[in-house]
């Protein structure tokens, strides 16, 4: 997923240097851990099971559909490929305008998302009917804006909504008969159920965050031109788990537990920018070229990073890196905290 | 953002649309969310004449007129309601007392919601096709209000509210609404607008919202002739009021919950098919599954499990411990339960200890048994898929009636004995005990609980005294669901205007000339039974100069008249079948079509539609060809008169030699068809003689065979075959065919068992030709009804043949067992059957005479058309049956016969005979021999029943007795029937 930035490496290098500040100075004037300002709603496609859009500040744009559909477990009685089946149980496009659908980065995209969601192994017990039965989920992703930056976040954000706001058919029939289903939709429960007691406690679908290192700063939800100078970028998946109230009740917080439960590090677009020349060994600039060409180029390659010389990022991210930025997402109050916080406000409709 | 949903109550428009969310699950499994947009309007009218407002901005159709408005503005009024009212039913009253709406002396005015008819819908098809049929009549003045597309009576489903509920409150909200609306024409008289309900919660909430509000019972009670009335409602309801006595204990077990029945049905561990009553042991049921080759039995009251006959139910395996063989003894409902109380419900009664001991009998007689080959798997019945309860007719029980003289009008609670014994004694309660006894009455099941013995049921109406003739009649019409009532206006506006005085077009430029042949010139005549009005084939034949012969088989051409899809095509395809009842005609076209127009009636042209072959010397076809023509009927003949006419030497017209050549190629035919394995099976063919004034039957004839029956029906096996192939040929998915499956071997295995046991013969079953040389070998020297017997008993070992839509099957399957031909279809009596005249047009697509019409195109429609044809076929000849039966019994009735008879059913307490000269069966109870019953031990190996003491007889299969017939009146239940007793064995 390399958008090109049209940023020259001079800008760059500046973008990188200020961006490497602590406190870091981004573009858009955030704090290292402020998310953009998003607007959402949910139930927005009455023909689903559940819907969400999503809305960020830089003009881009989600929806995510979820329907369900019943299906017939192909082999009941099986106890050992169960787990692996399960995973099939969830179904996933990812559509992205002007990227074809098996376009490497979408499907790369649609199995980071896959698999945060059926990581912690809750989602399949939420499908599973009878031992004869289960729901297929079928969830449509869709960027119906130009991707401007690194979709994302915003594509798991949807998505999270959009599970939330999933109803499936109440179940009438008992044990391993055929399914019946109550045709009430308003008695129909949520697949993540809010309100409730113990059944409001369990895991809610995960949420993944793209964190970008750059030099000694972490920075949460880059946009594309910070993305474009990051010397490493994260997919971070957590998923909350909620206590039951009863328990925590003496508690001052909600009763919100995070767990992380992938990590993926994602090629930032930065490692295919140009590298800038200096300025002593720019021709055009000092106009002498006493040094011949081949030899000014093998300089360059060796040189050590001149301070206000842009260089692409090289290698992998220090553990030094990964753990800070760790400690960053589950902090609590953290990041992390503030997004769910921020979701919980939307209405499910 | 703005956000992407429809906003609510925003702007003005808004309100005018409404969302309806649920789930749906279909057929195959599915489970879908369903969004359904409602958009509601403000001109659809309330339909009273005393409203102006509505009138003034009703829709308007295309030529700028409103539908006129129906509701009386002036409405009859009752005791509560003296200003008048409208009535307006929710569904229960609809489903309880549908038989009320239809009086004529009182329910006028009534405004059938939207919600209603729909519910109604789901609920019961054949109570809603009564109910459109009401509102489409004019004088009920019924008026459908779409009450779901107004803006002030829609309503939405509240969170957690029931379907029902929401239904009922819809129903709240029209009568509410409604009675705001006639309020504002500030008529004189407003009337009032009542809900009649059976749910008392309705009512309640009704009233509470200050809603007219009135139970059905309520209501009845009020109009003029209410006890009549009273006895019409279901009696569900009146249950609920307090009516009979609830018994502490369920009776029965409980049904299955319809997902597991399902998922047993699909696992295979549980079976579903259509219930059986056994005709000789109503405590005997069976049910035939794909997953067995024998039907399974049900034995008993509580594994019958409240099924009425014809059901379709969900049956479990019983252990094989408790397999049995089926019954040999004869058990009948009114014989063992005749003291019963219809008002009592005791729980020691629910297997009443007669019924015991029947049962205990029996299982000692299967431990005694032989062999396990004999032992048939026993089921129980988990549950009910669809009831096929129809209305029954029957009369009530005398000795459950009380005894005291009636006073005043008091609910009593009596049994209905059904005519049909497979039927349960049905519990009704009326107020008028007194008038319908020894009355034919039609009733209907309205419920079976589990706390119920009995089904308890509600009056329909009374067909009148019992033996009158009308009574019987209507009775049988009824039983056999024959549609008798004469043909709706929309049917006859669909006949030539000419009527009677219909001709042949002089000129052959008439489109009706349009690709016929002019075949006026050949001599063809018709041969059928004495005093037949619809001749359906006429037929000729002649030799050509090559030696070959010319042979045309020309049928009336209906579907000239009978164009697809109109109105006299939907009835017809409705009753698919005329009905012949021994005085009675029950057409199936209208009579000027059937017994003129259609009729090939001789020195008259008709259309015809014509088959011709070139037959050489050995009757085998060298070529044949299908034409629409015109013909001319030479004569019309009945077989005695074609007979003598073909016997009569000096007759030497070509007409005669024609008639000859077909009878010497039908022979042909027939050796053929014969050799090839056809059956020629038996059964009992009777002929009332009646004396034409008071048309009461005289004499009772078995009817007589001759050659010219077997010319007819060869020539017409003949061609139905060649239409069958070229039907097939050409509509390979769609064509109307008719096949008569092979039976089960299984199905022969108790007549094998006799015929090798008691005459030591043989029954091989492997192919029809095998069966048929077999039949034949069956002969007894001494006597020659012998075979005959065995061939009727065979019969009834068979499979019935059906219609069917050739896609359905695959071609092996399409073989007509009895007749022994690969391919057949019906194509001879377009009068009189449905599924001739679809031959009839498939064949005229076929040979580019018209276009294919969508309806004899379309898989699905033939395949139900084919489905209701079967039925009604069916039901017709058992009506036909009926008729015979009832009328052999007043040819009898003041006389005594002697006759012989034969023995053809053993039973361990009775045995049931055959009397060839009447063509009926009669069973002979042991306790009937003699008084007290004589003891007797039955061998089941050997079917011999032997009695000692007061009367020793001995009584085997298949001997011949003389038996004495005597019409007899059954003193306790006021019926009439035939009885037999036994003279000598």
């Amino acid at each position: 997923m390399a958008q090109q930035t049209l940023l020259s490496p001079a800008e760059l290098a500046y973008l990188h240097s200020s961006l490497s500040l602590s406190p870091p100075i981004r573009p858009d004037g955030r704090t290292s851990k402020q998310f953009r300002p998003l607007t959402a709603e949910t139930g927005i496609l009455p023909g689903t099971n559940g819907s969400a859009r999503v809305c960020l500040a830089d003009g881009t744009e989600a929806i995510v559909g979820v329907k369900a559909e019943i299906e017939k477990t192909a082999d009941p009685l099986g106890d050992d490929g169960e787990r692996y089946r399960e995973g099939e149980w969830l179904e996933m496009t990812v559509e992205i305008p002007g990227l074809r659908d098996d376009d490497a980065g979408t499907v790369f995209l649609a199995e980071l998302l896959r698999e945060a969601l059926l990581a912690d192994g809750e989602l399949a017990k939420k499908l599973w009917i009878n031992r004869r039965f289960h729901w297929r989920l079928y969830l449509d992703i869709l960027l119906i804006s130009p991707p401007l930056s690194y979709p994302l976040p915003l594509l798991s954000l949807t998505t999270h909504l959009a599970l939330l706001a999933t109803r499936l058919p109440r179940l009438k029939s008992e044990g391993d008969e055929d399914p019946m289903f109550d045709d009430d939709w308003e008695a129909a429960p949520f697949l993540y159920p809010r309100q409730g007691g113990a059944a409001a406690a369990g895991s809610r679908p995960s949420i993944t965050l793209l964190v970008v290192a750059v030099g000694d700063s972490i920075l949460f939800d880059p946009s594309k031109e910070e993305l474009a100078v990051a010397d490493s970028a994260l997919a971070v998946s957590l998923c909350e788990v909620r206590r039951e109230r009863g328990q925590s009740s003496m508690e001052v917080d909600s009763g919100r537990e995070l767990r992380l439960v992938a990590m993926r590090t994602i090629d930032p677009p930065s490692r295919l920018t140009p590298p800038g020349v200096p300025s002593t060994a720019n021709l055009a600039a000092s106009g002498t070229a006493d040094v011949p060409l081949q030899q000014k180029q093998q300089q360059t390659s060796d040189e050590v990073p001149q301070e206000g010389v842009w260089k692409a990022p090289l290698g992998g991210t220090p553990f030094a890196v990964l753990d800070s930025i760790i400690q960053a997402v589950l902090e609590k109050g953290g990041v992390a905290d503030e997004v769910l916080d921020g979701l919980e406000g939307v209405d499910l409709a | 953002m703005t956000s992407l949903k429809r906003p609510q109550g925003s702007d003005q428009l808004s309100q005018n649309i409404s969302n309806k969310v649920y789930v749906r699950s279909t057929r195959s499994g599915k489970v879908q969310k369903i969004v359904r947009e409602v958009y509601l309007r403000t001109d659809i009218p309330c339909s009273s004449n005393l409203c102006r407002a509505c009138l003034s901005q009703a829709p308007r159709n295309a030529v700028n007129q409103a539908l006129p408005f129906v509701l009386s503005a002036r409405p009859a009024g009752t005791k509560s309601y003296p200003q008048g009212h409208y009535l307006v039913p929710d569904t229960n009253a609809l489903l309880n007392a549908m038989d009320l709406f239809e009086q004529s002396s009182s329910f006028y005015d009534v405004i059938i919601l939207q919600t209603v008819l729909e519910e109604l819908k789901n609920r019961s098809l054949p109570l809603y096709n009564r109910l459109v049929g009401l509102t489409k009549s004019e004088d009920k003045r019924f008026y459908v209000f779409f009450n779901e597309f107004r803006l002030e009576t829609y309503v939405n489903r509240e969170a957690n509210e029931t379907v029902n509920d929401r239904n009922d409150r819809a129903v709240r909200q029209a009568v509410k609404w409604y009675g705001e609306h006639l309020a504002l024409t500030k008529a004189a008289r407003v009337p009032a607008v009542v809900m009649l309900s059976d749910d008392r919660e309705n009512l309640r909430k009704a009233r509470e919202q200050g809603l007219q509000a009135s139970s059905l019972a309520d209501y009845v009670s009020e109009l003029e002739d209410g006890d009549r009335l009273l006895d019409m409602i279901a009696e569900s309801q009146l249950q609920a009021q307090g009516g009979f006595k609830p018994s502490t204990q369920p009776l029965y077990p409980e049904y299955y919950t319809s997902s597991r029945m399902m998922t047993g049905v699909k696992a295979g561990l549980l079976h579903q098919g259509i219930f059986n009553v056994s005709p000789y042991n109503y405590l005997e049921g069976s049910i035939k599954v794909p997953a067995f080759p024998k039907p399974l039995l049900i034995l008993g009251r509580e594994n019958i499990n409240r099924s009425i006959d014809g059901d379709v139910v969900v049956v479990e395996l019983l252990p094989q411990d408790q397999w049995k063989s089926p019954s040999t003894k004869i058990i009948e409902e009114d014989t063992i339960t005749k003291n019963e109380n219809a008002d009592t419900e005791e729980r020691q009664d629910f297997i009443s200890d007669k019924e015991r001991k029947a049962l205990q009998e029996e299982v000692k007689r299967t431990q005694k048994a032989t062999g396990e080959n004999q032992l048939q798997p026993t089921a129980k019945v988990v549950g009910v898929v669809k009831r096929n309860w129809r209305q029954y007719v029957g009369h009530i029980d005398p000795s459950t009636a009380s005894k005291a003289p009636s006073q005043g009008r008091r609910l009593d609670s009596v049994f209905l004995i059904p005519m049909d014994k497979k039927i349960p004694k049905i519990r009704l309660r009326t107020r008028q005990v007194s008038e319908l006894l020894g009355k034919r009455l039609l009733v209907t099941v309205d419920s079976w609980d589990r706390d119920s013995r009995h089904p308890v049921g509600h009056l329909v109406r009374s067909l009148g005294e019992l033996e009158t003739k009308a009574a019987a009649t209507e009775a049988l019409l009824l039983e056999w669901d024959v549609q008798y009532r004469p043909f709706p206006k929309t049917v006859l506006d669909c006949l030539p205007k000419e009527g009677h005085d219909w001709r042949v077009p002089e000129s052959k430029e008439d489109p009706g000339w349009r690709d016929r042949e002019d075949l006026r010139d050949l001599l063809i005549c018709s041969i059928d039974p004495p005093g037949c009005q619809d001749i359906d084939d006429a037929l000729h034949a002649r030799l050509l100069p090559n030696g070959n012969y010319e042979v045309g088989v020309h049928i009336a051409d209906v579907s000239h008249f009978v164009k697809p899809a109109n109105a006299m095509d939907t009835e017809a395809s409705i009753r698919g079948t005329t009905v012949y009842l021994v005085d009675k005609r029950i057409d199936m076209l209208p009579m000027l079509l059937g017994t003129d127009l259609c009729s090939l009636k001789p020195y008259v042209e008709r259309f015809a539609f014509t088959v011709i072959w070139e037959l050489d010397e050995n009757a085998d076809i060298v070529n044949v060809r299908f034409t629409k023509s015109v013909i001319k009927s030479r004569e019309a003949f009945s077989y005695e008169q074609a007979q003598l006419r073909i016997d009569d030497a000096s007759q030497q017209d070509d007409l005669t030699k024609g008639m000859r050549m077909l009878l010497m190629l039908s022979k042909k035919l027939k050796k053929k068809r014969m050799d090839a394995g056809a059956l020629s099976l038996s059964s009992p063919e009777i002929k009332v003689h009646m004396e034409s004034e008071s048309s009461d039957p005289i004499d009772v004839k078995t009817k007589e065979l001759l050659d010219t029956n077997s010319l007819v029906e060869e020539f017409m096996l003949f061609a139905n075959v060649s239409v069958a192939a070229k039907i097939y040929e050409a509509f390979p998915q769609t064509a109307i065919l008719r096949r008569h499956a092979a039976p089960p071997k299984t199905n022969f295995d108790e007549l094998a068992d006799q015929l090798r046991i008691k005459r030591g013969l043989e029954l091989r079953t492997d192919s029809s030709k095998a069966l048929a040389d077999s039949l034949d070998k069956c002969v007894d020297p001494k006597e020659p009804f012998f075979n005959t017997l065995v061939r009727i008993m065979a019969t009834r070992c068979m499979m019935s043949a059906e219609y069917f839509c050739s896609g359905t099957q695959a071609y092996p399957e399409f073989r007509h067992y009895g007749l022994a031909s690969e391919i057949y279809t019906h194509f001879t009596s377009p009068i009189r059957r449905y599924a001739d005249l679809l031959a009839h047009r498939q064949l005229a697509a076929a040979i580019g005479y018209e276009a294919v019409h969508p309806s004899v195109r379309s898989r699905g429609r033939l395949e139900a058309v084919c489905k209701n044809i079967n039925v009604r076929h069916r039901n017709a000849q058992m009506a036909g049956r009926a008729s015979i039966a009832y009328y052999v019994g007043q040819a009898l009735k003041g006389k005594v016969a002697e006759e012989e008879a034969f023995v053809m059913k053993i039973f361990s307490n009775g045995f049931v005979v055959l009397v060839p000269r009447f063509g009926i069966e009669g069973l002979i109870r042991l306790r009937d021999l003699a008084e007290p019953e004589p003891e007797s031990e039955y061998d089941a190996e050997t079917y011999t029943l032997t009695t000692k003491g007061e009367r020793s007889v001995r009584v085997e299969l298949f001997q011949k007795v003389v038996v004495r017939v005597h019409d007899d009146k059954d003193e306790r239940t006021g019926k009439r029937g035939v009885k037999m007793e036994l003279v000598s064995a």
